[in-house]
């Protein structure tokens, strides 16, 4: 697999305050990073620094093998992106907006910025003033402006804040398109758990500036261990057995009973406590954890964070 | 490069403000020239041909100035008698009356005041052209191109000084032919009377205005180049234009008050902007001379550049 984007060790420290803290991932060619965090955990920060607005403290990006930091030029021409919202030039046209970028890579013709507001299916309104735009006719011109120059990575902060749910699924499609058919590498950065959920082939969990978590997708999901909900007669007597039992597990106090995060071969062995412990099982089933469980688990083990 | 200083052009010509400008500036030549017409359709110039005998008197009446105040009188003041007292000698001689009428020469010479307005534009323009990308949020569009960003900056300058170019050249060619329509042209082409190191020469009114429009516009460009030094390295538009506007209408004065006391002012840029001093006046301290004020701006432009070139290559950029 190739590798476009390497993220090596980066540290980004703002007026003594460690913002990044050695971040490291690597992301491949004809796939969907995503990146994840909650507010405030870091991901617009190292967008900037991937795409050389602010710089790093330490560690280096490389961009097809060129860093970031002194071979700018090399690196950037295979970048496309959005930092936050798409801000344009409203007094001027959408049209005009992306002749302004266009005028600045090489070799962009009028055919090519036809053909990419026809993409992002924006034809209609591309003459209009860019201030009579709503938000998600500004968030395409923001994903044409990025396409102009054919990128091979394409940067993607929070590409879907604000959109309804048929712009939110619109902007997922070509993300998954470009990354399948131009086989672009595509980052993207959310706390949109759902969402992530059905663009991405790959995910980094960032908290607090640290990266705690890179995993595929499915195993994401799903991961080692499922969610088992026991209905029981007496949940606090329950939840205090298998808290003995487990004493790191996220035992939750449901309607009818308990529910605990569990790997298949381990269930026998609960039930068989508790009914030694004369509690009342009226039933077991396995509850589909979402990618929103797996988040908080992921991120309350690692970056130490109390919830429930 | 072109293509950068095409978008800068597109970025400024394509909001209302910048017509709004221009609309101001041929407004007010406008409204110059009625009010100037009007007023000279009213007496037209006085043929006195008694007018060397007059500027004999005048003459005499300096020169008595002169000798009876000996060392009192301020520097500058006698600059300018002697220079009065010269002209006339050599109108007096060539047969010049002073009594020219007033045509399209006059009317530049009057609206060449006007050069502060365009400057005071090109200001607005200098102030905006950086910190404005930062206000809008465009700047991380802009900055993540293939670009370096010192050439980005580059092509934002030249974008300024062009359109003070721009100005200038709307100002010189709207008021040369409202002046023509509305003053027509001298019969006789009238010489401008040049004094410069004690003798007075003869020059064309036309080289005189480029000259004059030029030397000028020093002042102008200095001023934009610190506004756009402010906008690039504080990103801040309304600090850039509120000290430039400032300095623009108060600079010379406030240097000219420290002058009074101290030789230092010398080393102040607004000390050495005006270069019309060097030919028409005297020099604001004593001692200064045209190599050193041009070797003065130079310094300041370098360093203004520096700085603007500084702060923004190294600046992180997390509007
Ligand atoms: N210029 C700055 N100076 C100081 N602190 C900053 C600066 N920029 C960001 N931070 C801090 O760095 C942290 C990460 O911010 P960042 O914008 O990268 O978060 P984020 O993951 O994009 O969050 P969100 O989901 O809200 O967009 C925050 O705690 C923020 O306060
Ligand atoms: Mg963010």
């Amino acid at each position: 697999m190739d590798t476009l984007v390497e993220i090596q060790n980066v540290t980004k420290t703002i007026k003594g305050r460690t913002i990044i803290d050695s971040l490291s991932f690597n992301v491949n060619k004809g796939e969907v990073f995503g990146f994840l965090g909650p507010n405030g955990a870091g991901k617009t920060t190292t967008i900037r620094m991937i795409v050389g607005l602010i710089g790093m403290t330490s560690g280096d990006i490389k961009i097809l093998g060129h860093s970031i930091k002194t071979e700018f030029e090399q690196a950037i021409k295979h970048v496309g992106g959005i930092v936050e919202n798409p801000e344009m030039y409203k007094f001027m046209s959408g049209y005009q907006n992306l002749v302004h970028y266009a005028r600045m890579s090489q070799g962009i013709t009028k055919e090519k910025i036809a053909e990419t507001v026809e993409f992002v299916g924006l034809t209609d309104r591309i003459h209009d003033k860019v201030k009579t735009y709503s938000l998600g006719m500004r968030q395409r011109l923001g994903l044409a402006q990025c396409l102009l120059h054919d990128p091979k990575i394409l940067i993607l902060d929070e590409p879907t804040n604000g959109l309804d749910p048929a712009g939110i699924r619109e902007i997922r499609d070509h993300v998954r398109k470009l990354a399948r058919e131009k086989d672009m590498a595509v980052i993207v950065s959310s706390h949109l758990l759902s969402e992530m959920e059905m663009m991405c082939d790959r995910i980094g969990i960032i908290q607090q500036g640290k990266l705690i978590d890179v995993q595929l997708m499915t195993d994401f999901v799903q991961g080692n261990e499922k969610i088992y909900e026991i209905e029981v007669e007496g949940k606090e007597a329950a939840s205090r057995i298998v808290k003995d039992m487990y004493p790191d597990s996220r035992v939750q106090l449901t309607e009818n009973g308990i529910a605990l995060p569990l790997k298949k071969e381990k269930v026998p062995e609960v039930i068989k406590r508790l009914v030694n412990q004369d509690i009342q099982i009226y039933g077991v089933k396995e509850v589909a954890k979402t990618l929103e469980d797996r988040f908080l688990e992921v991120t309350s083990q690692k970056g130490g964070l109390i919830h429930d | 490069m072109i293509k950068l200083i095409q978008n800068e052009w597109m970025k400024i010509f394509k909001r209302t403000g910048t017509y709004v400008m221009i609309g101001l500036l041929l407004f007010v030549l406008i409204v110059m020239g009625g009010f100037i017409k009007y007023q000279d359709s009213k007496g037209s110039v006085p043929d006195n041909s008694e007018w060397k005998k007059g500027l004999q008197v005048q003459n005499e009446s300096y020169q008595k100035e002169l000798t009876e105040m000996g060392d009192a009188i301020p520097q500058e003041v006698k600059i300018s008698y002697e220079r009065e007292i010269a002209i006339n000698k050599y109108r007096i001689e060539n047969d010049l009356s002073p009594n020219e009428e007033y045509t399209v020469w006059g009317f530049l010479t009057d609206t060449s005041q006007m050069i502060e307005f365009a400057g005071l534009f090109t200001i607005i323009i200098a102030a905006g052209i950086v910190a404005s990308e930062f206000n809008w949020g465009t700047i991380k569009l802009l900055l993540i191109r293939p670009i370096k960003r010192g050439k980005i900056l580059a092509a934002k300058y030249l974008t300024v000084l062009l359109f003070g170019l721009f100005m200038l050249f709307i100002l010189f060619a709207f008021s040369s032919i409202l002046g023509m329509v509305l003053f027509g042209f001298p019969n006789d082409p009238v010489p401008y009377l040049n004094y410069y190191n004690g003798t007075v020469t003869e020059q064309s009114m036309l080289l005189h205005l480029i000259n004059y429009f030029g030397l000028k516009s020093i002042n102008m460009i200095m001023l934009a180049t610190m506004a756009f030094m402010i906008s690039a390295a504080f990103r801040n538009s309304s600090l850039a234009i509120g000290l430039s506007l400032f300095l623009m209408f108060m600079g010379g004065q406030l240097t000219r008050l420290i002058a009074i006391k101290y030789e230092w002012a010398k080393y102040i840029l607004f000390a050495n902007t005006d270069l019309l001093q060097y030919f028409e006046g005297a020099p604001m301290v004593k001692g200064m001379t045209l190599g050193f004020s041009v070797t003065m701006i130079i310094v300041y432009f370098l360093l203004f550049q520096a700085i603007a070139f500084y702060v923004f290559k190294k600046r992180d950029v997390a509007a």
